[in-house]
């Protein structure tokens, strides 16, 4: 029995498949107890047993899986928001380079990495930057990078030589269109640099900065990086579609699959999900317990997986709890 | 209408005006054959920066013109342009590069120099000096003798994809921009039209023309416009009454204003594309009286005007003067809150 096929009816499916594998199963056992004499035989047995006992763990668990309910925003692109917190400078060069380390993991996994915003400090690092990230099945792997991300290291900026702790925020939000969230033109107020004169023909400017107000939540998001108004007002429409679909789906996400995000730990944005200490070479996931060593390989983007990995994982694993307790 | 793309002379983006004008590349799109060290690059860079920041607000006070800020964000774009190897190499001194490395640009150091004294000193607008303008998802070649499209109208290809969605016949049609200029509406409307739609974008301006013609050329859209040199409807006697749509943003400035313009304005772009006249409104009431007779039943027209004051006049004039001709005629504002656009449709 192919997962293809199971897919198609998982519940059907499912059952044959595990009613024939616990017969082969028992005969072996059976065929095992009977031989006594035959070692070979029973050898042999015993061999195909532990492989069938091991194909039906298996499969038990991808049942199990095709029948969790799923976040229906998990094959979304996603925007990523990142933020200096407290640490002044320190925090924005920290943030500077989370912001980087989704980029070239995102490269590394074939997406695409498009900076919608960057916000610097007077170091050059950045106060806030937002990029959008598209591929396969984006959400589903950033989205328990929600959270603080606490740093740990002597910053440039220190003589003394002392270790300083700063902070970084991190959304990810799930990307959606105008339809998604029923965006109507007449709730939004657009308005745009004004250099007070005329305009027109009047003014030549370089600057089009746009600021878009959706008037029934308050919400505005500004940009001003493009370098045509059109761009800029595409992009803070991208952002304030992404802010209104998350508060939709928050407000009405079941109780179940909030439960799950809690237990994780991505419910709070302002939950301290992992400490990166620069002097010790190690980052912690303080929601699986996990500490690997090698700090610099997960700034570039290459051991960010084993966390990533480690959520989902843990994701599974809670929701099948939750899923064989009801 | 569909015999003149039939033409076989009518291959537009070749077929140059009388007067030769070659259009210049955009410094973006030039190989970046010249090589500097990254030590002179910085010492520029550190140069430019600093003429910026000595302008503080003082343009912006004087004429509206752009503050440190505006510049040192241009002076970014500068770069981003003129650099054939990653930007990134300016920010990151320390990385295992060092002075002596060779970085490839799109035009000799001197010549950078020269161009950013242009755009302090004689205000030379920046989108003159790297030889293009963002406008919409576009990158628009402009020169000398073109005049640089305006975020405001920008707008135009909103009201006109308003348009065609409310009646769809307008998407395969024929369609005119008067005063194409750069060819910013031609190309703007004919990436939202039909297999079958088409633009005529005609100017008066040789320079425009061969301009605008570059940039349909660029966005390979030489089967959908077709660039006419001429004034106003003059080139479009063939197709009289074949338009479902017509937008302009003619020259719309009074005279007696042209003065006192921004010095970026005023000095260095073409007055054929800004004087309107004594009332700043000769060419849009000539729009709207040729619009009568070029338009088909139901075709839809757009123009830009210099704000609340002409567009008032001019959807009063176009309902004394023009009246039964148009229907659904008003006024639609810019992000600016400025009744920037009248629009309408010919009366069926
Ligand atoms: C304000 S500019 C607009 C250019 C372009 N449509 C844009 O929006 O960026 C006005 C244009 O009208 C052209 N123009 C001026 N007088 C004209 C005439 N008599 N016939 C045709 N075009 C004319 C100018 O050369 C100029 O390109």
């Amino acid at each position: 029995m192919t997962v293809n096929s199971l897919k198609n009816h998982p519940h059907l499916a499912g059952e044959i498949c595990v009613t024939l594998n616990w017969q082969e199963i028992k005969e072996l056992k059976s065929v095992i107890s009977e031989c006594e004499d035959d070692k070979d035989m029973q050898q042999m047995a015993s061999e195909v047993l532990s492989e069938a006992t091991e194909g039906e763990k298996k499969f038990q668990v991808l049942l199990l899986k095709s029948l969790l309910p799923k976040d229906d925003a998990d094959e979304r692109d996603c925007i990523l928001e990142v933020r200096a917190g407290t640490g002044g400078e320190e925090a924005s060069l920290f943030a500077m380079d989370i912001f980087k380390m989704y980029e070239k993991y995102s490269v590394k996994k074939g997406w695409k990495y498009e900076v919608l915003e960057v916000a610097e400090s007077d170091l050059k690092g950045y106060k806030e930057a937002i990029a959008s990230i598209s591929g396969t099945s984006v959400y589903r792997k950033l989205k328990f990078e929600s959270g603080i991300h606490r740093v740990q290291r002597v910053p440039v900026t220190e003589k003394a030589g002392r270790v300083h702790t700063s902070a970084v925020s991190v959304a990810i939000l799930p990307q959606a269109d105008q339809l998604d969230v029923k965006l109507r033109n007449e709730d939004l107020r657009i308005d745009t640099y004004r250099s007070g004169g005329s305009g027109g023909q009047h003014a030549n400017t370089t600057n089009s900065a746009v600021r878009i107000t959706h008037m029934p939540s308050g919400i505005t998001v500004s940009i001003q990086d493009q370098r045509s108004q059109h761009m800029n007002k595409a992009k803070a429409l991208k952002i304030l579609c992404a802010k209104l679909y998350e508060i939709e789906r928050l407000s009405n996400q079941s109780s179940r699959s909030k439960l799950r995000l809690k237990q994780i730990g991505s419910g709070d944005r302002s939950e301290r999900i992992r400490t990166y200490n620069f002097p010790q070479g190690r980052v912690t996931d303080h929601r699986v317990g996990i500490t690997t060593h090698s700090i610099d390989d997960v700034l570039q983007g290459d051991d960010l997986d084993a966390f990533i990995d480690a959520l989902l994982l843990r994701e599974e694993m809670d929701a099948i709890a939750l899923f064989s307790s009801t | 209408m569909r015999l003149s793309f039939i033409r076989p002379i009518s291959c537009c983006a070749v077929s140059s005006p009388t007067t030769l004008v070659k259009p210049q590349t955009p410094l973006f799109l030039r190989p970046p054959t010249f090589k500097t060290t990254l030590t002179d690059l910085k010492k520029w860079h550190l140069w430019a920066k600093s003429l910026a920041s000595s302008v503080g607000s003082a343009f912006l006070n004087l004429d509206n013109g752009p503050d440190s800020n505006q510049l040192l964000r241009e002076l970014n774009w500068l770069i981003e342009d003129a650099i054939g190897t990653p930007k990134s190499i300016l920010e990151q001194p320390h990385k295992s590069r060092n002075g002596n490395s060779t970085v490839l640009i799109r035009t000799c150091l001197d010549e950078l120099y020269v161009l950013w004294k242009q755009r302090v000193e004689e205000r030379r607008p920046f989108q003159y000096v790297v030889g293009c303008e963002h406008w919409r998802d576009l990158v628009l070649s402009v020169q000398e003798g073109v005049l640089i499209p305006r975020p405001e109208t920008e707008l135009i290809v909103d009201l006109v994809d308003e348009a065609i969605k409310e009646n769809e016949e307008l998407r395969d049609g024929l369609w005119g921009d008067l005063g194409t200029g750069s060819g910013a509406l031609a190309i703007g409307i004919a990436r939202i039209l039909g297999s079958k739609g088409r633009v005529i974008a005609t100017d008066l301006s040789p320079v425009a023309t061969a301009v605008a013609s570059y940039n349909v050329q660029r966005y390979d859209l030489e089967e959908k416009v077709h660039v006419k040199q001429g004034s106003w409807f003059e080139p479009l006697r063939d197709n009289e009454g074949e338009f479902v749509g017509l937008v302009s943003n003619p020259p719309y400035i009074p005279s007696k204003d042209i003065g006192g313009l921004q010095a970026e304005v005023g000095r260095h772009e073409p007055r054929l594309a800004l004087d309107g006249g004594a009332s700043g409104m000769n060419d849009l009431i000539h729009l709207c009286d040729g619009a009568v007779s070029m338009l088909k039943p139901g075709g839809f027209f757009a123009f830009e005007t210099n704000g609340d004051e002409q567009s008032k006049f001019l959807v009063h004039y176009i309902e004394t003067k023009k009246q039964g001709s148009f229907s659904k005629v008003k006024m639609v504002s810019d992000f600016a809150g400025i009744q920037r656009f009248i629009t309408g449709f010919r009366g069926r």
